[in-house]
């Protein structure tokens, strides 16, 4: 299913969740992974001193100090690396997010993974801008970003099934074909789960419940009609909708149904309160979130 | 002695002083280049005039600039200095009688006694405001070389001997030699010394004003560049 | 005549040469050779002779040293009032020096020369203003830059920046193909958000033709996105080209006039081979500075002006919201206490003060703007210009510069400043990761974005 896994992190803690979890897919699938660190922006005007992201310390970026980079990720992650096939790392100078994007662009990588937003140091460079580094991985990374904040239990052990959150746009099909592949490749079952999003209610207008009921009618045809079809091959298919604020409904099925991965669609429609559902399934979620784009 | 300074050394120093520092302010302005200095002089004559003019004119008087206003006592000793220090040895009764004698020539405007006075007071005062400034401000005393004092000397030297002579302190014909003597060392030396300002003080002021005026945005703003 | 491997007279040639300067770490070999550099007085004292012409013999003759320049310097004033910080001192014990004893220099004097081109002089310009006799001492400073660079006696950073331009055309490792690469690929992104938008390359007889700073390429490809999008948003007939898109000019800096003349011809002959009708720069002083106002003079151009009318950024903003090409959603103007960082590359020495000026009054809720004290072309240099932000040697002598901006930002109380210049911008990052005085900074586009109207057609396709 994967042959290259790109794992976007520094060698401490902020990011252990993810690595697990990205080591454990490349034990799964048997796939190569790469470790990506991005030393972060040149301090100075054109200089080459850059700030250490893990650190916040100025550094100059001189090859002894990439080397020795290296081969600190390398101590730290020396246990996984053990078992996986194969490996390397690499090292970059820059915004992370971009960096990111950028290695994405130019590799061969099937699938990225990131560490955690909420304990991102915030250091000065990064101020200027609003989203954190995942947020904007997500939004633009062409192939699935798999991130994952807090400790999973489930999808290391033993994947029983994959969640899919449905919102029938053009990327939630996309989402969906991931999601069944993955179903099928792990052989387990799979949840395809939508919400009828009821936050309005919060802000102004009340919904009449028959509203609501018909939309969760036609959610389930929709399920039905669009994506029951194409889950032939696997074990099991079960289709849920129910109304409620996206994000808490999502985490709370997760774990009711101890899914061990979402899946879920990153779009547009998100822009303009950008990625705060999506934002809040990841900070919230035990289980990795895949978010797909395209 | 005395035919001698009012004679062949009157106009030997007169001479070099307007031939030479004419020929200063010529040289100035052939010496500039457009590519080395990087100002096309030449191409935007309106802009470039009304740069220089600007230039010059705001900086004339006293207050019209920034620095004027804010350094408001350098300004006021500063002008005080040049302006007695330009109008006496032009305007002055006694000059100008001994010009008529020389050249036959007699301008109409005489400064009155009480002013002459007061101007070539106000020089001398000036020239020791300035001489204290410069020893008691540090950012005044560290660029002043014993050359700058002997400048400020050779231009007030003239004065004080004038108003020496003029008062008849002690023996009035030793001052009015020296004063001679003074004034025409001041003349022989101002082309040669930095007195070249005289001339070379507007030469740069039209410079920096065309600079700024036709390359450096004085064309893109609503007024120019704002002195 | 001993020359180094790294440091010598001669500038940077090949990639290979590149490559060993960026490997030496705080250029410890370099300035460890530059101990050794001779100075070869002949030719500066020949060079001296050919160049120096009545301008700048006039301006140090007739220096009155008064010291009245002294307070016009930010270095100055930064520096407690340090009396060798002030223009007259700095440029007198060190050009001054030079010409009076005819070249005659030896090393020693030659590093004190470099460290006071470099280390203690931005060629801000600003004391042109003050002195009563029109002296402007950031001109000889950048006069001085390019005799010490022909003698070797270069920070560094400034050598490479040379030399970047002389091998990539850029201030940066950046090829020709990752520039049109990074363009489209960020634009690439974006293309959800905004439909249509695309990036034109190499289109002839465009309305517009768009260059940029290198650093918006290896760094910010967000800017490259923006400008995209507000191009597309104004309608524009843009385009970008696919040599010669770099404005900046590092070489100018150094005091490299060869190189500052083999980038502008680039960029010039990219002008005359796509023949737009306007060139518009990135927002970035000193780019702008190279390009448009000294680049003519390189390359021996009479009128003084590039091939085709170029003009600023900001500009280009101030007419799209004049005559409505862009139009800002009102609710969405700035409201909080914001100022601007005038760059000294393209107010004082560019007149565009009452431009940005404008741009504010459109994008800023009325009574929510402050200015800096002093403003327009007598502000203070951000503390990071001419190259200063860059030098690693001298980076304590800038962090002492950035005070006098830092106060005066303070004294705006503002909690935002606009810096439509990547040198500022850079300076007042690098001042609040300093200093943490508790303020954020923009260039333009990115809040310009925010505040744009999108036209029914431009908007996502749900
Ligand atoms: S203000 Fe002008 S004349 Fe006075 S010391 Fe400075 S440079 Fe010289
Ligand atoms: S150009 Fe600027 S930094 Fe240089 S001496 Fe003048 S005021 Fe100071």
């Amino acid at each position: 299913m994967f042959k290259t896994i790109l794992l976007a992190a520094s060698a401490d803690h902020a990011c252990d969740n993810a690595a697990k979890s990205a080591f454990r897919l490349a034990d799964l699938t048997n796939a190569h992974i790469t470790v990506f660190h991005v030393l972060g922006m040149p301090a100075h005007g054109f200089s080459q001193e850059v700030i250490d992201v893990k650190t916040g310390e100025k550094v100059e970026a001189s090859e002894e100090y990439i080397s020795w980079v290296k081969e600190e990720i390398k101590i730290y992650y020396a246990k996984q690396f053990e078992k996986t096939k194969s490996f390397d790392i690499k090292i970059a100078v820059g915004m992370p997010y971009r960096e990111i994007l950028r290695e994405i662009k130019n590799g061969r990588y099937d699938i990225v993974t990131l560490g955690g937003t909420s304990k991102e140091k915030i250091s000065v460079y990064k101020k200027h801008m609003l989203g954190s580094t995942v947020l904007r991985v997500a939004k633009a990374s062409p192939i699935p970003v798999m991130v994952l904040c807090r400790p999973s239990s489930s999808f290391l052990k033993n994947i029983s099934s994959i969640l899919f959150c449905a919102d029938f746009s053009k990327e939630s099909d996309a989402a969906f074909n991931f999601a069944a592949n993955l179903a099928k490749f792990f052989n387990c079952n799979l949840d395809i789960f939508n919400v009828a999003d009821i936050s309005p209610v919060f802000s102004k207008n009340i919904i009449e419940q028959d509203e609501i009921d018909s939309q969760i009618s036609a959610a389930y045809k929709k399920i039905e009609e669009k994506y029951i079809p194409h889950t032939k091959n696997i074990i099991k298919t079960v289709a849920n909708v129910c109304e409620g604020i996206p994000y808490v409904e999502i985490v709370k099925y997760a774990r009711e149904k101890n899914s061990s991965l979402i899946v879920i669609a990153h779009h547009n429609k998100e822009n303009e309160n950008f990625g705060s559902n999506m934002e809040q399934i990841i900070v919230r979620s035990a289980s990795p979130v895949i978010s797909i784009n395209k | 002695m005395y035919q001698f300074l009012t004679g062949f050394m009157f106009w030997v120093s007169v001479s070099i002083f307007f031939i030479g520092l004419f020929v200063r302010f010529i040289f100035y302005f052939t010496g500039l280049n457009w590519r080395l200095d990087r100002v096309a002089y030449k191409s935007y004559p309106f802009y470039g005039i009304k740069g220089a003019l600007k230039s010059v004119f705001k900086w004339l008087f006293p207050f019209l600039t920034r620095v004027w206003r804010k350094h408001f006592f350098i300004t006021i000793a500063s002008f005080a200095f040049h302006v007695g220090a330009v109008i006496v040895p032009f305007f002055l009764l006694a000059h100008n009688v001994f010009i008529r004698g020389k050249l036959g020539i007699f301008h109409s405007i005489i400064l009155n006694q009480l002013t002459a006075d007061i101007l070539s007071w106000l020089v001398v005062i000036g020239a020791v405001i300035l001489t204290i400034r410069r020893i008691v401000l540090p950012q005044a005393r560290i660029l002043t070389r014993g050359y700058d004092y002997f400048i400020l000397f050779l231009a007030v030297a003239p004065f004080i001997t004038g108003l020496c002579a003029r008062y008849e302190v002690g023996n009035y014909s030793f001052w009015l030699y020296s004063h001679i003597i003074f004034g025409e060392v001041f003349l022989i030396a101002a082309p040669f010394t930095k007195l070249s300002h005289l001339v070379l003080f507007f030469a740069s002021r039209i410079q920096i004003g065309m600079d700024f005026e036709i390359k450096r945005g004085g064309m893109k703003s609503k007024n120019g560049m704002a002195w | 005549m001993y020359s180094g491997k790294l440091c010598s007279k001669e500038p940077v040639k090949t990639k290979e040469q590149l490559q060993a300067l960026l490997k030496d770490t705080r250029g410890k070999t370099y300035y460890k050779e530059m101990q050794n550099l001779e100075v070869d007085t002949d030719l500066l004292w020949k060079t001296i002779q050919t160049t120096l012409n009545s301008r700048i013999k006039t301006w140090l003759e007739i220096c009155s040293r008064c010291g009245i320049c002294a307070e016009s310097c930010f270095l100055y004033l930064a520096n407690d009032k340090d009396p060798t910080q002030i223009p007259s001192y700095k440029i007198q014990s060190t050009l001054g020096e030079i010409i009076k004893r005819k070249g005659d220099v030896d090393n020693a004097f030659m590093q004190t020369a470099m460290e006071t081109t470099w280390g203690k002089c931005t060629c801000c310009n600003r004391c042109a203003m003050y002195c009563p006799n029109g002296i402007d001492t950031g001109v000889m400073f950048s006069y001085l830059r390019g005799l010490l660079y022909q003698q070797g006696f270069v920070p560094l950073e400034m050598k490479i920046g040379a030399g970047m331009h002389r091998i990539y055309y850029a201030q940066m490792d950046i090829t020709d193909e990752d520039f049109i690469d990074t363009f489209e690929w960020i634009v690439e992104e974006y293309e959800k958000d905004y439909q249509g938008l695309k990036v034109p390359v190499d289109v002839k007889n465009a309305d517009i033709m768009y260059t940029v700073n290198a650093r918006e390429v290896k760094y910010y490809p967000e800017d490259l996105a923006y400008a995209a999008i507000l191009f597309n948003l104004a309608q524009e007939n843009w385009t970008v080209t696919s040599k010669g898109w770099e404005e900046t000019s590092l070489a100018m800096f150094a005091g490299d006039w060869e190189a500052c003349k083999i980038q502008v011809k680039h960029v010039y002959e990219a002008m005359e081979r796509l023949k737009p009708k306007r060139m518009i720069g990135t927002e970035c002083g000193h780019a702008h500075r190279a390009t448009v106002i000294e680049g003519p003079y390189w390359m021996g151009r009479k009128d003084g002006k590039p091939p085709v009318e170029s003009i600023h950024y900001v500009e280009w903003v101030a007419e799209a919201l004049r005559t409505g090409k862009l139009k800002i959603n009102p609710e969405k103007r700035i409201k909080t206490p914001v100022t601007i960082q005038d760059s000294c590359n393209y107010v004082r020495n560019g007149g565009l003060k009452d431009i940005t000026r404008e741009i504010i009054s459109y994008i800023v809720e009325p009574g929510y703007f402050v200015e800096m004290e002093p403003c327009g072309e007598n502000n203070f240099c951000c503390g990071g210009g001419g190259g200063f932000n860059g030098i690693g040697i001298y980076r304590n002598h800038r962090n002492k510069g950035l005070t006098v901006k830092r106060d005066q930002i303070i004294k705006t109380g503002a909690k935002l400043v606009l810096a439509p210049c990547h040198n500022c911008w850079d300076a007042i990052r690098d001042l609040e990761e300093e200093f943490k005085i508790g303020i954020k900074w923009s260039f333009l586009k990115p809040l310009l974005i925010d505040m744009v109207e999108i036209p029914e057609s431009m908007k996502p396709a749900s």
